[in-house]
C-alpha cells in the first residue's frame, strides 16, 4: 500500500517548471509569475489560520498578568513572570518531569527491544517465529481504547496504579516499531552476517555493531514519533495517573483548563508543553517529513 | 518470506567446501539450535512486554466483556448480557450517533483541507519549505494543548466572538450550542491539528504523479480546475482512499478534544464512543460493561481496516 507513497522526489519538477515557462516566452513567464504569487498569498493567509492560535498562545504566555486581554488589544510588554511562576507554585515541575520519563524512558525501551525482536524476526530461524510476527502485526488493528480497561486492571493488579512504571509498562509494546524495523534489517544483504560470523563476532555484538549501526536512520524516525505519542499521550496517563506522583503534562493540563486557573498560567504552561515539540522539529524537519512521505508512520 | 526459501546462513551452508563431508550434518545441527537460541533470547524482552500488555488485554476485553466486573476483582459471569444491556441502552445509541455524526463532519473535512493544501504547495515554485513547515507545525501538538488554545478562541469573550461581535453578530456559543455546531468546532480543532499529516501524504502523491498527463491535458486545453478534476484526482484516488481509511479510524477514536472542550456536553451533545466507554469505566466503575463498549470500537475499526486490505489487495493483484 505503501508503493503510490513511495516515489516523493519521482521526478516531476526537479527545477521548478521549465515546460511551462519557456524562456523567450515571455507572455507565458508573466502569467506563471502572477499566477506563483497569487499562490503565495493564498498559502500566507493559510499559514496564518495554523500559525496564528499558537502565537496567540505565546503572547497570552508572556503578557503581565493584569495586561489588557487579547483579543481586544495587544499587551505593552511581554514578561516571563507568568513562565517563572508556573515553576515555582504547585507540581507543575513534576508533571514535566513525569511527561519527560514516560517519553525518555519509553524511547530508548522501545527502540532497543524493537530492534532485538526485529533483527531476531528478520534473520533468525527459531520455532514459533512466523506465528509471532503474525500476532504482533495483528495487535495494530486492535485500538488501544479498546484494551484500556483489562490493561488498566492488570496494572492494578500489579500495584501500578499512580507510579511512573505502572504509566510507563503498557506503552512499551509498540508493534509498529519492530514491523518498520524489521524492514529494514531484512533488506540488509547477507554477506554482512557471514563476514561478521567469518570474523567470529558473537550474536550480540553482531546485533550492536552491524545491525544498530545500520538501522540509524529508521531509528531515529520511530525515536521523533515516539517520543511525541507519548508527550502528548492523554487517555492512558489520565487513566493511569491520577495523583500528581505520575500525573503527566497533558493530564495536568486538561485539569487546569477545566479548574479556575488563570488564562496566563495555563497558557503559560501551554506554551512549556510545546516547546520540545517545536525544537525537535526545528532540528528534525527534513527527517520528519521523509518518513511521512515514504513510509506513512501514524501518529 | 518462507523460512525454506532463504538460503542457510551458516558457514558450512554457504561454503560446503571449507567443512569436511562426515561432520556437516553435526555442525549444521548444533548451528541451527543456537540460531534459534539466539533469535529466542533476541525475541524475549517483546515476548514478555507483547505477552503482557498486548496479547492478555485483547483476550481479556472479550473475557471481561461477558462478566460483570468490580473494582475489588470480584467477577459473575453474565454470557451476552453486557450487550443486550448496550443494544437496549439509549446513551450506547447516542453515543453512536454522536461519533458516526462527528465522523461524517470530520473526514470530509480534513480531507479537502489537507487536499487542497497539498495542491498549493505541489503548485508552488518558491518557499515551498517553509509553507510546508507552517502548514505542518500544529500536528506537533497535543490534541489537549489544541483543545486549550481553540476553547479560549471559542469562548464567548474569545477573538473569534470578538470579530463577529464587531461585525454585529453573535456570541456564537461554539462550544455549548446546537450539537451540530459543537461537533463542528471540535472538527475544525482535530482538523487544525491533524492535516498536516495527510497533507503531507497527499503532497508524496502529487510528486509521484508524472508531468506528461498534465502537460498532455493542458494542449489539450484543460484549465486547472478541469485538470484537477479529471486528471489529478482519479490518478491520486489510492491515495485518497488510503488518507480516508486513516483519517476515519482517528475520527472513531476522538476524546481527548472532548475531555478538554466539552465534557461530552451540553447535555451529551458531544458524548463519543471513547467518551461513553471512558465514563462506564472510570466514573461508574463499571469495567464488564466498559469493555463490552472497547470490543465493538474494535469491531468498527477491523472493519475498516478490512475494507482497506481487501482494496490494497484487489489492486496488487491487477
Amino acid at each position: 500500500m505503501t508503493a503510490t507513497l513511495s516515489t516523493p522526489t519521482g521526478g516531476r519538477h526537479p527545477a521548478g517548471r521549465p515546460a511551462q515557462s519557456p524562456a523567450g516566452h515571455s507572455p507565458g513567464r508573466n502569467t506563471e509569475k502572477r499566477r506563483q504569487r497569487t499562490l503565495t498569498w493564498v498559502l500566507a493567509v493559510i499559514s496564518l489560520f495554523t500559525v496564528a492560535p499558537l502565537i496567540a498562545v505565546a503572547v497570552l504566555a508572556l503578557s503581565p498578568a493584569d495586561a489588557p486581554t487579547l483579543p481586544y488589544a495587544l499587551p505593552s510588554s511581554l514578561t516571563l513572570d507568568n513562565i517563572v511562576r508556573i515553576f515555582n507554585v504547585g507540581e507543575f515541575p513534576l508533571w514535566l518531569w513525569n511527561s519527560f520519563l514516560y517519553s525518555a524512558v519509553s524511547v530508548v525501551v522501545v527502540l532497543l527491544t524493537a530492534s532485538m525482536a526485529a533483527y531476531a524476526l528478520a534473520r533468525k530461524r527459531f520455532p514459533g517465529r512466523n506465528a509471532l510476527l503474525w500476532a504482533i502485526i495483528a495487535t495494530m488493528m486492535v485500538p488501544v481504547q479498546a484494551t484500556l480497561i483489562p490493561t488498566f486492571i492488570l496494572i492494578s493488579k500489579m500495584g501500578g496504579v499512580n507510579t511512573l512504571w505502572g504509566l510507563i509498562l503498557p506503552t512499551l509494546a509498540n508493534a509498529q516499531a519492530i514491523f518498520l524495523i524489521r524492514q529494514f534489517v531484512r533488506d540488509m544483504p547477507e554477506e554482512l552476517f557471514d563476514a561478521a560470523r567469518i570474523d567470529g563476532a558473537g550474536e550480540w555484538r553482531t546485533f550492536w555493531q552491524i545491525v544498530l549501526p545500520l538501522i540509524r536512520p529508521v531509528l531515529a524516525t520511530l525515536a521523533i514519533f515516539v517520543f511525541l505519542w507519548h508527550w502528548n499521550d492523554l487517555l492512558w496517563p489520565l487513566v493511569v495517573g491520577q495523583s500528581d506522583a505520575a500525573r503527566t503534562l497533558t493530564v495536568g493540563l486538561a485539569t487546569l483548563n477545566t479548574e479556575t486557573a488563570s488564562t496566563s498560567n495555563v497558557m503559560a504552561a501551554t506554551l512549556v508543553s510545546f516547546i520540545p515539540c517545536l525544537v525537535i522539529f526545528a532540528l528534525l524537519q527534513k527527517h520528519i517529513v521523509a518518513s511521512i512521505t515514504h513510509s506513512g508512520v501514524k501518529g | 518470506m518462507s523460512i525454506n526459501t532463504r538460503t542457510r546462513n551458516t558457514l558450512a551452508g554457504r561454503h560446503p567446501e571449507l567443512t569436511a563431508q562426515p561432520l556437516k550434518p553435526f555442525g549444521a545441527k548444533k548451528a541451527r539450535s543456537r540460531e534459534a537460541l539466539a533469535g529466542i533470547l533476541f525475541v524475549l524482552p517483546t515476548l514478555i512486554i507483547f505477552g503482557l500488555f498486548k496479547f492478555l488485554p485483547i483476550f481479556g476485553a472479550g473475557a471481561m466483556s461477558l462478566t460483570e466486573y468490580s473494582l475489588n476483582g470480584d467477577f459473575e459471569f453474565l454470557g451476552a448480557d453486557n450487550y443486550v444491556r448496550l443494544a437496549e441502552d439509549p446513551n450506547f445509541w447516542q453515543s453512536l450517533r454522536v461519533t458516526f455524526l462527528y465522523v461524517a463532519i470530520f473526514v470530509p473535512f480534513i480531507i479537502a483541507v489537507s487536499l487542497a493544501g497539498a495542491v498549493l504547495l505541489d503548485k508552488l515554485v518558491r518557499f515551498t519549505g517553509t509553507f510546508r513547515a507552517l502548514l505542518f507545525i500544529p500536528y506537533l501538538s497535543s490534541f489537549v494543548m489544541a483543545g486549550i488554545i481553540w476553547t479560549w478562541i471559542f469562548s464567548t469573550d474569545g477573538p473569534l466572538n470578538a470579530a463577529l461581535g464587531s461585525l454585529g453578530m453573535g456570541p456564537v456559543p461554539f462550544t455549548s450550542g446546537p450539537q451540530l455546531l459543537v461537533l463542528l468546532s471540535l472538527a475544525v480543532v482535530s482538523v487544525w491539528k491533524g492535516f498536516g499529516y495527510s497533507m503531507l501524504i497527499f503532497l508524496a502523491g502529487l510528486k509521484a504523479q508524472p508531468a506528461e498527463v498534465h502537460e498532455a491535458a493542458r494542449i489539450d486545453g484543460a484549465g486547472a480546475w478541469k485538470s484537477f478534476w479529471y486528471v489529478t484526482l482519479p490518478l491520486l484516488k489510492p491515495v485518497v482512499f488510503f488518507v480516508l481509511v486513516i483519517e476515519t479510524i482517528v475520527g472513531f477514536q476522538v476524546f481527548d478534544t472532548i475531555y478538554v472542550m466539552t465534557g461530552g456536553g451540553p447535555a451529551r451533545a458531544s458524548h463519543s464512543l471513547i467518551y461513553f466507554l471512558f465514563d462506564e469505566g472510570f466514573k461508574f466503575f463499571d469495567f464488564g460493561y466498559a469493555s463490552a463498549i472497547g470490543v465493538v470500537l474494535f469491531v468498527i475499526v477491523l472493519i475498516l481496516s478490512l475494507i482497506q486490505q481487501r482494496f490494497f489487495e484487489g489492486k496488487d493483484s491487477k
